[in-house]
């Protein structure tokens, strides 16, 4: 048994890679695995360059490299966000938004594309909005005696009320901005760019290394606050690092993939039924499999038409049903 | 290890408790006994850090329990909670490196040596044959042995648990009785417990401690002040004491 999860384990880790050299190959224009090598590696062999042709270069570096790249981040980010959480809020049923991000997000964006015109881009807005959102939960639930319920409770509270600030926003707009809302809200990598990229990559993949190397500190976490603090956790400060690195890299790849649906919840699940649920896999493997998760799903929205289907839409209907089986066949790894 | 409380006073809503004065010895078994409601828990944990103790009331070794942080009470003192309840099933392994935090910095993992004495404390409660066990499939008396180790791992002078008896069949009772007091003895560390059963009390404890309505009754050695008269006034009830064999029974 411990060598066949060494070898998942290994497998799970270099997946989001395999992956990812095949979603390259992936795309309306037709590229041969042989031009494909030759555009990536073309940058270092400048002989390669000249022979190509410019739409094909183009492309791979921006259109296919950037979007397979924030997929991977922003799937990463969302799984392992959702792992924490799930062992900080000692409940497996916790997700990514709980704290209030996607309304918070969804409300910024709309602000953006309603009333400011997008003069202030939707993703900076959907960022501050998504983090205010958090901020203003913890700042609720902030004195109170049992304080796990308390935030949950507040994280609903306040999901509430930025969706009634949404509706609200919504009423008002016109059809066409409402349209592009729309559109974000679905969560989609379509117009992903090497500028997205720049903004959310150094948050997600500081964010991202630093639940990671907590790793084994989750499994602590997940018990009670007065056990873990008896065991010599300092309970107040450990939870605030958590709960800001999390809700940081979910915002950030909120802002530039909108709302991307139960990745946070499901692959956790996935990873615990895998290889059990000691921390010191599940957050890695999340990682690893929440990325390959995210580009296989985009690589099917982006293929299964002539036209975008936007992957937020396509991670709910297969990650619901997905989550109804996983209900029925892994209750026993939690209880 | 040495604890002193002195002038311990904590107040919740009409609860008060106040221990004047208290001194418990190294390489010693302590069992503070008394009616439901008196206060025993409240002090378990005011010793145990997890409810606040106000500036000197609890000394350790002379050190000040209300000026450590967590991190270094914990490796003077482990306390053992009466029952646990998690969300996920950690095998016993896993579960017992958790008392290895104290000494873990906040992004290392355990080592092979924390490991090493994670196994360790294992084979000390009788359970290294679990470890890879899920630990939701154990028995309360196993769950409890399980948290003893758990608490063993932490390598601290004073041992504080709760209750650790409470449900269990007359075997287990036995057994954690006898590995606490394996555990003041051999490891010479200082035990502290409350406790329902009067008889494994006076029979494993070096000291009782009477608690009622938040303060202290009576404390010493129970060949010393065990009385019929003492019984009586803790506990409302008019209770016997019989010697069999050399060794005191409590009758109701």
């Amino acid at each position: 048994m411990p060598g066949r999860k060494k070898g998942l384990t290994i497998f799970l880790l270099i997946l989001p890679f395999l992956v990812f050299l095949f979603s390259l190959y992936i795309g309306t224009t037709p590229i041969s695995p042989s031009l494909l090598f030759k555009t990536l590696l073309s940058p270092l062999v400048s002989s390669w360059k000249a022979s190509l042709p410019e739409s094909v270069y183009d492309i791979v570096f921006a259109i296919r490299l950037p979007r397979l790249l924030l997929a991977l981040a922003v799937g990463a980010a969302l799984s392992v966000s959702g792992a924490a959480l799930q062992a900080l809020f000692k409940n497996p049923l916790v997700n990514e938004y709980i704290l209030g991000i996607s309304s918070g997000a969804a409300f910024g964006a709309a602000l953006s594309f309603v009333v400011l015109g997008s003069r202030v881009p939707p993703q900076i807005l959907a960022f501050v909005f998504a983090v205010l959102a958090v901020g203003l939960v913890l700042l609720i639930a902030r004195r109170s005696d049992s304080p796990i319920v308390s935030i949950l409770l507040t994280g609903v509270i306040v999901s509430a009320f930025f969706s009634a600030l949404l509706s609200l926003v919504e009423y008002f707009a016109s059809p066409y901005s409402l349209q592009a809302l729309f559109f974000w809200l679905m969560g989609n990598l379509w117009k992903a760019g090497w500028t997205d990229l720049a903004i959310s990559l150094p948050i997600i993949g500081a964010g991202v290394a630093v639940l990671v190397l907590m790793r084994w500190r989750f499994n602590v976490l997940s018990m009670s606050d007065e056990e873990a603090r008896s065991l010599g956790v300092r309970i107040r400060r450990e939870k605030l690092i958590v709960l800001a690195t999390a809700t940081l890299i979910t915002a950030a790849a909120t802002a530039v993939a909108g709302i991307i649906g139960w990745i946070g919840l499901i692959v956790p699940h996935l990873v615990r039924m895998i290889v059990g649920v000691d921390n010191r896999r599940v957050l890695p493997l999340s990682a690893a499999l929440g990325a390959t998760v995210l580009l296989i799903a985009d690589d099917i929205a982006r293929s299964l038409a002539s036209f975008e289907v936007p992957v937020g839409i396509f991670t709910s209907i297969i990650g619901i049903p997905l989550f109804i089986i996983l209900l029925r066949r892994a209750a026993k790894v939690w209880r | 290890m040495s604890l002193l409380v002195r002038d311990l006073a904590f107040r919740y809503r009409d609860f008060e408790l106040r221990i004047p004065d208290l001194a418990l010895e190294s390489a010693g078994l302590t069992a503070i006994v008394g009616p439901n409601g008196a206060g025993k828990t409240t002090f378990l944990k005011c010793l145990g850090g997890l409810l606040p103790v106000p500036r000197g009331a609890v000394r350790l070794d002379g050190r000040d329990l209300a000026a450590l942080n967590e991190p270094e009470r914990a490796r003077l003192l482990a306390f053992v909670p009466q029952e646990h309840s998690a969300s996920f099933n950690y095998t016993v392994l896993d579960f017992v490196l958790m008392g290895r935090t104290a000494y873990l910095p906040l992004f290392a993992p355990p080592s092979a040596e924390d490991v090493r004495i994670a196994e360790e404390a294992l084979v000390f409660v009788g359970c290294a044959a679990f470890a890879a066990r899920p630990h939701f499939q154990l028995s309360s008396g196993e769950r409890r042995l399980i948290l003893i180790a758990r608490a063993l791992a932490q390598r601290t002078g004073v041992l504080i648990l709760d209750e650790p008896t409470t449900f269990l069949d007359p075997r287990h009772e036995t057994e954690v009785m006898e590995i606490a007091r394996k555990l003041a003895v051999e490891e010479r560390k200082t035990v502290l417990m409350t406790l329902h059963n009067l008889d494994m009390a006076v029979r494993y404890a070096d000291t009782m401690v009477f608690m009622k309505q938040g303060g202290l009754v009576a404390h010493g050695r129970p060949g010393e002040i065990l009385t019929e008269e003492l019984l009586a006034r803790v506990y409302d009830i008019p209770m016997r004491l019989l010697e069999i064999e050399g060794r005191t029974f409590i009758l109701r």
